[in-house]
């Protein structure tokens, strides 16, 4: 009987050691798992945090191309507004009437202005001369030749608005 | 992850324009016989396409709007350009 009773002993020692064993091991395992689950958290995060970081750049690049953007188209509106202006203040009728070939000067000045830019505007960095007539020709008839009339002695260099604008000479 | 970002290869602008000068007559009752004279003088007959003021306004005006188009979309074919460019990112 007291053998049985050390027998029962025994067994019982054995079952805690068995079970603390075990116990031990699964919590070493759920460590390492919980360890593991951390490392890739954490990576997720960073790379949460860089692609954050990546959109906020993004987002503050975005925002200044469309700034400038839109203060670039915001200019191409000044000369289409500015002859619009321009004529809604001129009598072209009155000006013909009055000296025909001044305003045929300016308007020749301003149409030869215009093509030049439209061909800078599109890449082409030819110097082209004026049109025959409109280089200071000594053959012009006594009379018709305007010295306020800076149209007709434009260089295709200058802004045709600025031509327009003689037009209110 | 990794973040991937759009890569599109720029492309040639079209070729520039080559434009010829066109030539304008402001002709009145006063100066008609004068224009006549150096008309036929430097084209051989008295043909010509006649526009009124009101007319050569809208002309100048249309070709003012055209030319704000250009730019406008010459300068949004930059804003693409820059917004694509890697070396920006």
């Amino acid at each position: 009987m007291f053998s049985s009773i050390r027998i029962a002993i025994l067994l019982f020692f054995i079952a805690v050691i068995g079970a603390g064993y075990w116990y031990i091991t699964k919590l070493q395992n759920d460590n390492q798992t919980l360890r593991n689950n951390n490392a890739q958290l954490q990576v997720a995060v960073d790379t949460a945090n860089a692609s954050v970081e990546t959109y906020k750049q993004e987002f503050q690049r975005a925002q200044e191309l469309n700034t400038k953007l839109q203060g670039d188209l915001q200019k191409a509106e000044a000369y289409s507004d500015e002859l619009r202006s321009k004529f809604s203040r001129l009598d072209l009728v009155q000006d013909a009437l009055k000296d025909a070939k001044n305003l045929e000067g300016r308007m020749n000045g301003a149409t030869a202005k215009l093509w030049r830019e439209f061909m800078a505007n599109t890449g082409n960095s030819s110097e082209r001369p004026l049109p025959k007539w409109l280089q200071p020709s000594t053959e012009s008839p006594a009379g018709t030749e305007d010295p306020d009339s800076s149209g007709r002695t434009e260089t295709p260099s200058s802004d045709s608005s600025t031509a327009e604008a003689n037009t209110t000479n | 992850m990794d973040v991937q970002k759009l890569r599109v290869a720029t492309v040639a602008r079209p070729k520039p324009t080559q434009l010829t000068d066109v030539r304008v007559f402001v002709v009145t009752k006063e100066n008609f016989e004068q224009f006549e004279a150096e008309f036929i003088d430097t084209y051989g007959e008295l043909a010509f396409v006649a526009l009124s003021m009101r007319d050569y306004e809208n002309l100048a005006l249309n070709i003012a709007e055209i030319k704000r188009y250009l730019e406008q979309q010459g300068e949004i074919i930059l804003y693409y350009e820059e917004a694509l460019d890697p070396n920006n990112q």
